[in-house]
């Protein structure tokens, strides 16, 4: 508060300021207020004139205009505001105090005139003036005066403080008046039972201590007197749409203002805290808005370009068809799916090796193969080495026959299962992920849960040893249970010529939303790898070889399993 | 020495074997089209002509020709008027030529072929290999004939010892004219809903270096030519500057059946090689021919989009000029 703010000064300037400065000050110029609220009270100008207007102005007509109950007492103490605040010399020491004071003190007229909320309001408004001039008895008279003056102040300061910021995009409070004001029809029904229970106001001050509610019902009793004014205006005008918009300004004015009321001494400071720490002259920095605009600019081209870039066929794929670009548009989403909706832990990433060719041979269930997404996902985003491997699984060929999934699936790496396409991703030095029960696991029901079907005829082991790749058992834990699939409808499944039609609790009854996935706690355990580089490449022929490998794999995901099951406490 | 004849020297590719296998001293070219070469063919001594059986016979004892470079199949370098007759100048006119060969003790034929004989299938790998077999039933037209001139070769050499046969098996040609040129450069090329295949395409002077490399080599079988890099069906269209469009498969079937065979535009081959890929894995061309494709399909693509239809054709065009204004002299 060095700068001493003149109401003349640069208006754009000197609300900011004192917000920010966290004084609810009784020099702040009129105008900007004025400006401050109509923009918090939304688009509709004819909302804010009647709640701002006494504070600014008690020459606007509205503000005659309603009852002299409500209107009189504060009349006054404009009066004698606005010549202080014009003179611009108010004694800051004492507006300091006063700033609080008379938010207090301002209860007492207010509440007497919506039906008597407290009872103890009177005595604090003998009580603090007095308190305060005592220091200095000079401004005594202008003391006084300023007290009640800074009471509205307080209101439309605390209003600098509740509603001046977010003008200028910070806080949320005024936020629902902008945005709900447009939409009149719902809000407007609700609202319009609410003059009704004007007349037994919650009594939400008795519920905390009385200081508490006093100095948190300062700004919010002024609140309610803006209210009132409002729903009195109401009643004069002829237009119902209007009225209804005014209905509810009152309306969410009061909203505003119980919220307020139920606010402790802490939350108010510590709002207050939050809001004085925010530099609002920041905001009001032409460069900072140019700065933002540039960035966002700078995203908008950047997307536009690689949109366009997409749609000019500038992209590249592996021979499979890998598309590391849609890659880094989904990993996001399966970053969402790995962290937060299945909290996935993964465990024994070192055994997966972070350059070279390895086969990771994996447990399959979930109706849909979310399992290989979240392999996919640990590796990429918990592996030690930290250099984004991707795992190319291999999925059934029936969904290369399937539209929209096929390119999608071949885009984000992931290629049809056939022993051809393993042992040369293998020999390329790839990272393949293999699910060996295929269709016996993925369509498994779900009390078969966490019991592994046959691992086919051993294929995997033949490409692993074909390859000379180590072979690393992964067990998958928590996604037997995202889809429990009740039943399997194969009359359905044979007609969609689908492998099955699971019957979940909410598949198919809820449609897409069936498809969701149950937020089931994960763990993605990698055991130690089998070596086959003991093996010769020409064993992969022999099927007493394979079977018994095959046979070891499934037997140690198995006990795998089983042991993190044990551990398991719930299944979310 | 070695004797080379050419079979369909009139087509650019034919031209361009010649020319290439002229730059091998000891070679002499014996070249046959239909029309006149559409550009240089080196050494070669060429006529056109249309010969029958016995008539190759007569050219190939009298020639001693030990090698037979046959190019000859309607619908792969220019547009094929009528099926019935294409059939009959690929297939008929092929074993024809198969028989005057084994009778005028031909050492080695080199055969022209597409990769599309593997057909497009959920169940083939990503990457063919030359010894996934050919998939006739699946195929229609051009690669048909392809497909039936292959097997019959196969058939046909399993019994003569003494005759070997090399199949090339190319990618879409990307340089003159090609059924996969006509595709991306005519508006409102046709997709399926949902999918979008990897294709790969082939550079015709690396097509032509591949026929070179075959002729003067001693290897047999089928290989594979491609482009190293593949390209998505949409993003090969939109290098080329044009817009897909795409169509709902039942809607396709249901216009095939009806006998509408119009409904895929240009695309030159059956509905399944717009559904799923062929592409094809063209390690054994490297390894036992030693070729490499210069070209990338991202770059062919370009040239086909900069300099339209007939890319190599200002090379071509050069060359005739020059050819020419030198007569005179």
């Amino acid at each position: 508060m060095s700068d001493d703010t003149s109401p003349n000064g640069r208006p754009t300037e000197a609300p900011p300021t004192e917000a920010t400065e966290g004084l609810p000050d009784v020099v702040a110029p009129g105008p900007d207020h004025v400006g401050a609220q109509e923009a918090v009270a939304g688009p509709d100008e004819r909302v804010p004139p009647p709640a701002t207007a006494p504070g600014a102005d008690e020459r606007t007509p509205l503000a005659d205009a309603p009852p002299p109950e409500t209107a009189a007492p504060r009349k006054g103490a404009r009066r004698a505001a606005s010549p202080a605040a014009a003179s611009g010399k108010t004694s800051r020491a004492s507006s300091r105090k006063n700033a609080r004071a008379p938010a207090a003190s301002a209860t007492g007229p207010s509440r007497a005139k919506t039906g008597g909320r407290t009872t103890q309001a009177p005595p604090a408004v003998m009580e603090t003036p007095s308190a305060e001039t005592e220091g200095a008895p000079g401004a005594a008279a202008e003391t006084g005066f300023d007290a009640p003056g800074a009471e509205t102040r307080s209101a439309s300061a605390s209003a600098t403080n509740w509603f001046d910021v977010p003008v200028t995009g910070a806080a949320p409070p005024p936020g629902p008046t902008a945005s709900a004001a447009p939409s009149a029809v719902p809000a407007t029904s609700f609202w319009s039972e609410r003059p009704i229970e004007l007349a037994t106001p919650p009594s939400a001050g008795s519920l905390y201590e009385a200081s508490n509610a006093e100095r948190a019902a300062g700004p919010a009793d002024t609140l309610f007197e803006f209210e009132v004014e409002v729903r009195n205006n109401v009643a004069e005008t002829v237009t119902s749409e209007v009225s209804e918009m005014q209905n509810m300004a009152a309306g969410l004015l009061r909203l505003v203002g119980e919220n307020m009321r139920r606010m402790t001494d802490r939350q108010v400071e510590r709002a207050n805290e939050i809001l004085r720490n925010i530099d609002l002259r920041d905001y009001l920095d032409p460069d900072f808005w140019k700065g933002i605009g540039m960035v966002l600019r700078y995203q908008i081209d950047e997307q536009v370009g690689f949109i366009k870039r997409r749609l000019n066929g500038e992209y590249s794929t592996d021979p499979f068809g890998m598309d590391p670009e849609v890659i880094a548009v989904v990993r996001p989403f399966l970053r969402f799916m790995y962290r937060t909706w299945w909290r996935v832990r993964a465990e024994g990433l070192e055994n997966v090796p972070s350059t070279g060719r390895a086969l990771l041979v994996a447990n399959h269930s979930g109706v849909l193969p979310w399992d290989g997404a979240m392999i996919a996902a640990a590796v990429a985003e918990d592996h030690p080495a930290q250099n984004d491997r991707i795992v190319r699984s291999l999925h059934l060929h029936w969904f290369s026959t399937l539209p929209f999934v096929a390119p999608t699936l071949a885009a984000m790496g992931q290629v049809p299962g056939l022993p051809e396409n393993a042992i040369r991703l293998l020999q390329n030095d790839e990272l393949v992920c293999v699910f060996p029960e295929g269709l016996k696991g993925v369509g498994k029901l779900y009390k078969d849960r966490y019991k592994l079907a046959r691992f086919g005829r051993g294929g995997f082991v033949q490409a692993a040893l074909r390859a000379q790749a180590p072979i690393v058992p992964v067990a998958v834990v928590g996604a037997e249970e995202i889809y429990p699939m009740l039943g399997n409808a194969q009359p359905i499944a044979k007609l969609l010529g689908m492998p099955y039609f699971p019957i979940t609790p909410f598949f198919p009854w809820l449609g897409v939303f069936g498809a969701i996935p149950l937020p089931t706690r994960w763990s993605i355990t990698f055991c130690e790898p089998l070596p086959t580089d003991t093996y010769d490449p020409s064993e992969a022929d022999d099927p007493l070889t394979v079977l018994g490998l095959t046979e070891l794999v499934r037997e140690r995901i198995q006990a795998t399993i089983d042991a993190k099951l044990a551990e398991r406490k719930m299944i979310f | 020495m070695t004797r080379v004849f050419i079979n369909g020297i009139d087509g650019l590719l034919g031209a361009r074997v010649a020319e290439l296998i002229s730059r091998d001293r000891e070679a002499r070219i014996v070249g046959l089209g239909r029309a006149r070469p559409p550009a240089p063919v080196g050494r070669a001594e060429w006529f056109a002509a249309r010969l029958s059986g016995k008539q190759f016979v007569e050219l190939l004892r009298a020639e001693a020709i030990e090698v037979v470079v046959h190019l000859d199949f309607a619908g792969a370098e220019r547009p094929a008027e009528d099926r019935e007759q294409a059939v009959q100048q690929n297939v008929i006119g092929s074993m024809e030529l198969f028989g005057a060969c084994a009778a005028a003790g031909v050492r080695r034929i080199v055969l022209l072929s597409h990769v599309g004989v593997y057909g497009a299938s959920a169940l083939n790998p990503s990457m063919i290999t030359e010894d996934r077999p050919i998939a006739l039933a699946t195929l229609s037209g051009l690669l048909r004939d392809f497909a039936e001139v292959e097997q019959f070769a196969m058939d046909f050499v399993a019994r003569r010892p003494m005759l070997q046969v090399a199949s090339l098996r190319l990618a879409s040609l990307i340089g003159g004219w090609s059924p996969m040129v006509e595709y991306l450069t005519n508006p409102g090329p046709r997709m399926l809903v949902g999918f979008d295949p990897r294709i790969q395409l082939l550079g015709l002077d690396d097509a032509a270096e591949g026929f070179a490399r075959a002729a003067l080599s001693s290897v047999a079988g089928p290989f594979n030519l491609a482009s190293d890099d593949v390209l998505r069906l949409s993003q090969a269209i939109r290098l080329a500057g044009q817009q897909p469009v795409a169509l709902l498969e039942p809607v396709v079937e249901l216009a095939l059946s009806l006998g509408n065979t119009g409904v895929l535009g240009h695309w030159p081959f059956g509905p399944s090689f717009l559904r799923y890929s062929c592409v094809v894995d063209t390690q054994r061309a490297k390894c036992e021919l030693g070729w490499a494709p210069t070209r990338s399909a991202a770059e062919l693509i370009q040239m086909l989009r900069a300099n339209g239809r007939l890319v190599e054709d200002r090379a071509v065009s050069e060359a005739a000029l020059r050819e020419f204004l030198a007569r005179r002299s």
